[in-house]
């Protein structure tokens, strides 16, 4: 029986505190839709997910209005478009990146992503045309989310692949410079890329998977820092680890709401429940940002020293109390750092507190990487290659995923904004120091072999 | 004293109302224990010094009315309690409503005022939704009392959910109170472990 008192707070916490489902993300499987005619595949493509993903939207909705919580987004990730399209020509993946966007218009859904390759050992070339389609299809097409594993602990970081995706990035950035540059933010750089995330824009269904699976993504920044405000408004003496475990409890509500309203999807939909995702994810609306967390747990500027501790101890915080409110926790689970997403991040970007070598030491304990970042557009393809080598080490060599997904803002520079909209929120451009200093590292190429660590069986 | 049997599949309701104070329960208990009557299911209760229990009763073989029936009234007599007797028939064991339901939760804030209880119940029997637990309090909230009412229902499949609870919400603003609508399993999920 449940008391006055938690049925208030559980009202309070759904009414006032941003509590959503940031994510529905129906994994399909494309690996019966191979063919080496593209006119073959595409129709396949679009056929499957018309069968499987025909009621998503309308069941999504059905359920988010018996519950009163939000879906915001419903998406769709597919198997690795280099993969199931190897047998063709490069022209041949534009065709299917069309088609794959055509889709997801029909759908209803925002993004679909899976326009990946796995490239950490090497290259096929498959791989090789999906890498060089990237500036292509990422700035004629709407709905399309891109990503590259470079990098894994197993296997060390593709230094080749690294350079190719330095030079990807300028190619989509000046593409999409009509957009400052928003291109790049429908792609992700990876290390260790989870094969069940559900979060753009790094979602893909992984070989391991199931032919069709729901992985949710709860979010809830506002949550923890209203717990946080409460706690701290009561006057009482708390400590660091007192503020821990209140985060802890509310990632524990946060993620049962998310796996309840996963698992009814997937029943209704007639597919698999795959894992709950218990991020933080910010939005730009105010109140939903983990930079503001960081300022409840007292730091005047974001940035400052003991920004990496105290997002430590919120990205643990949040881990713990999700994998104890669910056996089927996965994909990144963790606290993001999506500069431009992030009110309070944005504007610490904005006032100079916050520096690209602190978010690099920040993303070895938080739960991505290099998120969300306008750079300056004079910034060099190998300085990019060279910030992406750095924090897939930090992933690789720390057995975590971390992803880069940087967007150099063509003709703008440190001072200026890059202006992206809606859920992409708005950029102060970061300063890159030191550029130009690094190709001659880079250009050596290869692989930089796996840490001794990884050496565990 | 004249034996009466206790008709065939019937279990018995008896219901006790009054003051509140120890060794209420325990009367009671030992007279049902004498008459060979066990208990099925209880609920108790105390609002405002009220003390109030329902007990369902299926009595075993022994077991007599008439002598049940005087044991209790007598109970009643010296202890100053009301105790009513009905009997149950296999009919008026089967909860409402028989058709599938979903549990929701419905709660009620605002400052008092008569009236409030009767608003928003109209709604709800009007819809055909049955009450399944009902509590209201006055709590402190800022400077004033706050009256909280909390509503657990079932509500019939067929009906539109978004639409009771917009008719509950826009009686509320009528009436001065925030109605919130809430599916009871996201309480569950919630709070419990």
């Amino acid at each position: 029986m449940l008391s006055s008192e938690e049925i208030i707070r559980t009202i309070e916490m759904l009414k006032n505190e941003n509590l959503d489902v940031r994510t529905v993300t129906l994994g399909i499987s494309l690996r019966d839709c191979v063919s080496s005619s593209c006119a073959e595949l595409c129709t396949r493509i679009r056929a499957k997910i018309q069968r499987v993903a025909g009621q998503m939207v309308s069941v999504c909705d059905r359920i988010s209005d018996k519950y009163g919580i939000p879906i915001v987004n419903k998406r769709i990730a597919v198997t690795p478009i280099a993969a199931v399209a190897e047998g063709l020509e490069q022209e041949g993946y534009t065709t299917v990146a069309r088609t794959l966007d055509q889709a997801a218009q029909e759908m209803g859904i925002d993004f679909i992503g899976g326009y990946s390759a796995l490239v950490q050992k090497g290259f096929t070339k498959g791989d090789r045309s999906l890498i060089a389609t990237l500036p292509e299809v990422l700035s004629t097409t709407e709905h399309i989310c891109a990503s590259v594993n470079v990098a894994s602990t197993r296997a060390g970081i593709n230094m080749d692949a690294v350079v190719l995706m330095g030079r990807a990035i300028k190619g989509i950035s000046l593409a999409t410079g009509d957009q400052d540059g928003f291109g790049c933010a429908k792609l992700v750089v990876f290390a260790n890329m989870p094969e069940d995330n559900p979060f753009m824009a790094g979602a893909y269904l992984g070989y391991g998977e199931p032919e069709a699976v729901i992985n949710v993504g709860v979010s809830g920044p506002g949550v923890v820092k209203k717990e946080l405000e409460r706690a701290l408004a009561s006057g009482k003496k708390l400590t660091l680890g007192d503020l821990s475990e209140i985060i802890k409890k509310t990632s524990f509500r946060v993620t049962r709401v998310g796996e309840l309203i996963a698992r009814e999807v997937a029943e209704g939909l007639g597919v698999s429940f795959g894992i709950v995702d218990l991020s933080l994810a910010p939005t730009p609306t105010v109140g939903d940002s983990v930079g503001e967390i960081l300022q409840s747990l007292g730091l005047k500027e974001i940035g400052a020293p003991g920004s990496t501790a105290a997002l430590a101890l919120l990205n643990d915080a949040v881990k713990k109390g999700g994998a104890f409110a669910s056996s089927s926790v996965g994909g990144l689970s963790g606290a993001f750092i999506p500069v431009s997403e992030d009110v309070n991040l944005s504007e610490a970007v904005g006032k100079g507190s916050l520096s690209l070598e602190k978010l690099e030491a920040m993303t070895a304990v938080c739960s991505v990487g290099l998120d969300m970042i306008a750079i300056p557009g004079k910034v060099d393809a190998d300085t990019i290659a060279a910030i992406i080598a750095d924090e897939m080490a930090i992933g690789v060599f720390n057995h975590k995923t971390t992803g880069v997904r940087l967007i150099p803002v063509p003709g703008k520079d440190v001072g200026d904004k890059a202006i992206f909209g809606g859920l992409f929120g708005e950029a102060h451009i970061l300063e890159v120091r030191n550029i130009e200093c690094s190709a001659a590292f880079t250009g050596f190429g290869g692989r930089i072999p796996a840490p001794i660590t990884s050496i565990r069986n | 004293m004249a034996t009466a049997k206790h008709g065939q599949n019937q279990w018995v309701s008896v219901s006790v109302m009054g003051h509140d104070r120890p060794g209420i329960v325990a009367g009671v208990a030992k007279v049902l224990f004498e008459n060979a009557c066990n208990i099925e299911a209880l609920s108790q209760t105390v609002v405002m010094g009220q003390f109030a229990m329902i007990v369902v009763v299926a009595p075993r073989k022994g077991s007599d009315a008439a002598r049940l029936h005087a044991d209790l009234e007598a109970l009643a007599k010296a202890t100053d309690l009301e105790i009513h007797i009905r009997e149950v028939g296999p009919e008026g064991k089967v909860p409402f409503p028989t058709q599938e339901t979903e549990p929701f939760v419905i709660t009620v804030r605002g400052a008092d005022r008569p009236g409030l209880v009767a608003a928003i119940t109209a709604i709800l029997a009007e819809q055909g939704i049955n009450i399944t637990r009902l509590s209201a309090e006055v709590v402190p909230a800022g400077q004033q009392m706050d009256y909280i009412q909390i509503y657990e229902v079932d509500i019939p499949k067929g009906l539109d959910f978004a639409l009771i609870q917009k008719a509950l919400q826009e009686r509320g603003a009528e009436i001065g109170v925030v109605v919130d609508m809430q599916h009871w399993n996201i309480f569950r999920a919630i709070n419990q472990v």
